[in-house]
């Protein structure tokens, strides 16, 4: 029992280890996998990425010029990333923020112009 | 009128310095481990949340006692203020616990159950200390009443050094804290989820919470009175004894009835008779 | 009471995890325990008819959300057995880094489960508090807290460059500091004696005959560690396992309170052989029809991976038997005879991983 009462002392008198996590969140380190992101204009819709891809959340349509990710079904390892030939794929250095509703991104593509747009459906 | 007045007074008292002691309790053991911890005022809103709640029983002993164990912890409360006999108050605060006793033995649930036996034996062992402090408290004063202290002149600590330490695990003890949170503790995790609490829900709940905080501010008033000299005394001794008891719960794991019954009890009866046999001698 | 049936689990505070127990209780003492399984079986093994081999390796890493980098480990050494391939040294030497690392915060997380186990909640607040910083080199290593998602077939994704491995030492002697203040709590607290003392206790020989693994086996005075084989960089290090001699929960507790030590050793000797190159090697084609055994020691014992290939990218059959499966028969023999409020303490000293082993 005496062995402890330090360390419960210090902790008492010392800075907590706990930070009211939504009001101030911490900052993830440089390196982390955080939300993926595709760069509209680089892709050419080659599919690799949605072949590599373990938990099948990417399906890529060359007919439709669809590109479309399912970030509920994501488990973040970044293989897609490391697969993407055009390096149009990325993960930022933020996790996605809590949502209400189920999203689904459809990202429409066009090769070889830079037109594109983002549209999130339930 | 007025008495009613009064003792309406007294109990919101003893609600609110039960709350916050709960509040400071939650804040301190947290900050102990390095948490932030809640605000002091949690355990209000935790309780008026648990009152809102839809009423579920699973037969009505389990409505009956809460509302049994709180009029008791009031009671005794009341009495205690009013200056009476130490015996009568505990008496009536042990059928208070009683009433918690047969509340968790009603659920067939085996862990409210097992939970229920494990309060008897500790009521065993804190209500005997009790009674040996209130025999202690006639032999000093040649009274059993709470005023007795006061009148002695000198504080009771003084003469009965011993049987506070004993007082000091019986405290730990009611305030469900380790190594004797053993029937029930604050968070569910022991291996008997809540213990006695574990099949209430709801209002029910809350009711045995506003409960356990008039228990405490019970159990520290008569610890004040082991140095009724002066308001000073009355207040520090008392709020000593609450931080070493959360200061303890933090460097100990929970020991099992057995050692309490064993070890925890026999030390404090030891310590209780050495004082005994010093005080008469 | 007599002939109380309490049901222990699935959903019982005490358990990080959905294991049922019957237990039969007469005053409060177990007369005998029925462990049963399968709330959370995910048919992962079944995944490899769907998911080809390369996308296995994320599968099999969910295996276990604590020691996910061991389990992708082990199927990638099987395969590059299978396919002939050698990883890269410097490869192999991240490897041991990153299992260490795994090994450090599993093994913190069980002190603290274990010291919640008994009431001690401030002591698992602390420990977890120490924990923190692993899983904070984690992210800043390979991108994750706990899934590390670091392993391919023929190396690892990532590198450390000299600011990294300064930071991870650096940040190590801090865990060390941490950890080393809670030593004599651990090791001597009366109250910590009392409850882990004594408990649970398996002979030598019975922990033989019960198949423990890892530390449990250890723990009963045998010195089995799957580390010993080599694999990865173990072979080019020096270091010994941890064993204790009396087989209870404290033994156990010390084992593991030992081997945190032990994981930080390893560490340093591997960052400072570091050797230079890539750290993977080009692996092209499908692994080739054949089967391989491949076996590592995770934090809990040995993890042992079947592989079967049929030359297609699918592969043919995945078996995994990680080290919890082995060591819940012990729980029917140490859980009879103790008291109720010792079944947590012995339930946890056995390290129980259920999703691991429902898979
Ligand atoms: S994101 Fe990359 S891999 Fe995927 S389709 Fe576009 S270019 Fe190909
Ligand atoms: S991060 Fe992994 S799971 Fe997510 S889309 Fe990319 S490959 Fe698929």
């Amino acid at each position: 029992m005496v062995f402890m009462i330090p360390v419960v002392l210090k902790n008492l008198f010392g800075r907590c280890a706990t930070r009211p996590y939504p009001q101030s969140p911490r900052q993830l380190f440089a390196g982390s996998r955080g939300q993926l992101i595709n760069d509209a204009g680089k892709c050419i819709l080659c599919g690799t990425c949605a072949r590599s891809c373990p938990s099948q959340c990417l399906t890529v349509s060359r007919k439709e010029g669809l590109w479309q990710y399912e970030p509920f079904a994501c488990v973040f390892c970044g293989v897609c990333v490391e697969a993407c030939p055009a390096g149009s794929l990325s993960q930022l250095g933020q996790w996605r923020p809590a949502v209400r509703e189920r999203e689904r991104v459809v990202l429409k593509v066009e090769v070889k112009s830079e037109k594109s747009g983002v549209r999130s459906e339930a | 009128m007025q008495t009613t007045a009064l003792a309406l007074a007294v109990l919101g008292a003893a609600l609110l310095l039960g709350g916050l002691l709960s509040g400071l309790d939650r804040r301190l053991t947290a900050r102990l481990q390095s948490r932030q911890g809640p605000p002091f005022t949690q355990p209000f809103f935790d309780v008026i949340k648990l009152l809102a709640k839809e009423r579920m029983v699973t037969n009505p002993w389990q409505a009956f006692s809460p509302l049994a164990t709180l009029s008791a912890a009031a009671c005794a409360l009341l009495l205690f203020a009013w200056q009476g006999d130490l015996l009568v108050i505990l008496f009536v605060h042990m059928a208070g616990g009683v009433f918690l006793v047969l509340g968790a033995m009603a659920s067939p649930s085996p862990y409210s159950q097992i939970a229920g036996q494990r309060e008897l034996w500790q009521m065993l062992c804190c209500e005997t200390l009790l009674f040996v402090m209130a025999g202690a408290l006639y032999l000093t004063t040649g009274s059993f009443r709470v005023s007795g202290a006061a009148a002695l002149g000198e504080p009771l600590l003084y003469r009965l050094p011993l049987l506070f330490a004993a007082f000091l695990l019986a405290l730990t003890v009611k305030m469900r804290k380790s190594p004797f949170d053993l029937a029930g503790c604050h968070h569910a995790h022991q291996e008997l989820v809540r213990g006695v609490f574990t099949e209430y829900v709801g209002p029910h709940l809350g009711l045995l919470e506003i409960a356990h905080w008039l228990e405490v501010v019970l159990y520290l008033a008569i610890c004040s009175l082991f140095w009724a000299t002066g308001p000073w005394g009355m207040i520090l001794l008392p709020l000593t004894a609450f931080l070493a008891v959360i200061v303890l719960d933090n460097v100990s794991a929970r020991l099992t009835w057995r050692w309490m019954l064993g070890w925890g009890w026999g030390a404090a009866f030891v310590l209780s008779a050495v004082n005994l046999f010093w005080l008469k001698g | 009471m007599a002939g109380t049936i309490l049901p222990f689990g699935p959903q019982h505070p005490v358990l990080p995890e959905p294991l049922h127990l019957n237990l039969q209780i007469e005053d409060e003492i177990v007369v005998s325990a029925t462990p049963a399984f399968g709330y959370v079986h995910r048919g992962l093994e079944k995944l490899a008819d769907i998911r080809d081999f390369r996308q296995m390796i994320q599968v099999v890493e969910r295996v276990c959300g604590i020691c996910s980098m061991i389990h992708a480990l082990t199927y990638c050494q099987g395969l590059e057995e299978l396919m002939g391939i050698e990883p890269t040294p410097r490869a192999r030497f991240l490897r041991v880094i990153w299992s260490e690392l795994h090994r450090l915060h599993s093994h913190l997380l069980w002190l603290g489960l274990f010291a919640d186990a008994m009431g001690f909640e401030s002591l698992f607040m602390q420990l977890w508090k120490v924990r923190e910083r692993i899983m904070d080199i984690n992210e800043a290593t390979a991108g994750n807290r706990v899934i590390l998602s670091v392993n391919v077939i023929g190396g690892v994704r990532r590198d450390l460059d000299s600011g990294q491995t300064a930071w991870i030492l650096s940040e190590l002697a801090e865990v060390e500091k941490g950890f080393s203040a809670m030593s004599r709590t651990i090791l001597h607290d009366y109250t910590v004696q009392k409850r882990t003392r004594g408990k649970g206790a398996l002979s030598r020989s019975q922990a033989m005959e019960l198949g423990c693994v890892g530390p449990m086996l250890r723990a009963s005075g045998v010195s089995q560690d799957m580390r010993l084989l080599g694999y990865a960089a173990y072979g080019e290090l020096e270091f010994a396992p941890v064993v204790e001699q009396d087989g209870d929960c404290y033994a156990r507790c010390r084992v593991r309170f030992a081997e945190l030590g032990q994981s930080i050793g390893l560490i340093r000797q591997a960052i400072a052989k570091l050797p230079a190159g890539d750290t993977s090697v080009p692996v092209k084609g499908r692994p080739p029809a054949g089967e391989v055994v491949a076996r590592a020691e995770q934090p809990r014992g040995e993890c042992l991976y079947y592989i079967k290939a049929n030359g297609g990218k699918f592969l043919d059959r995945l078996r995994i038997r990680t080290p919890t499966f082995a060591n819940i028969p012990a729980l029917t023999v140490m859980l009879p005879g103790i008291e109720l409020a010792d079944v947590p303490v012995v339930l946890l000293s056995i390290d129980p991983c259920i999703s691991c082993t429902e898979r």
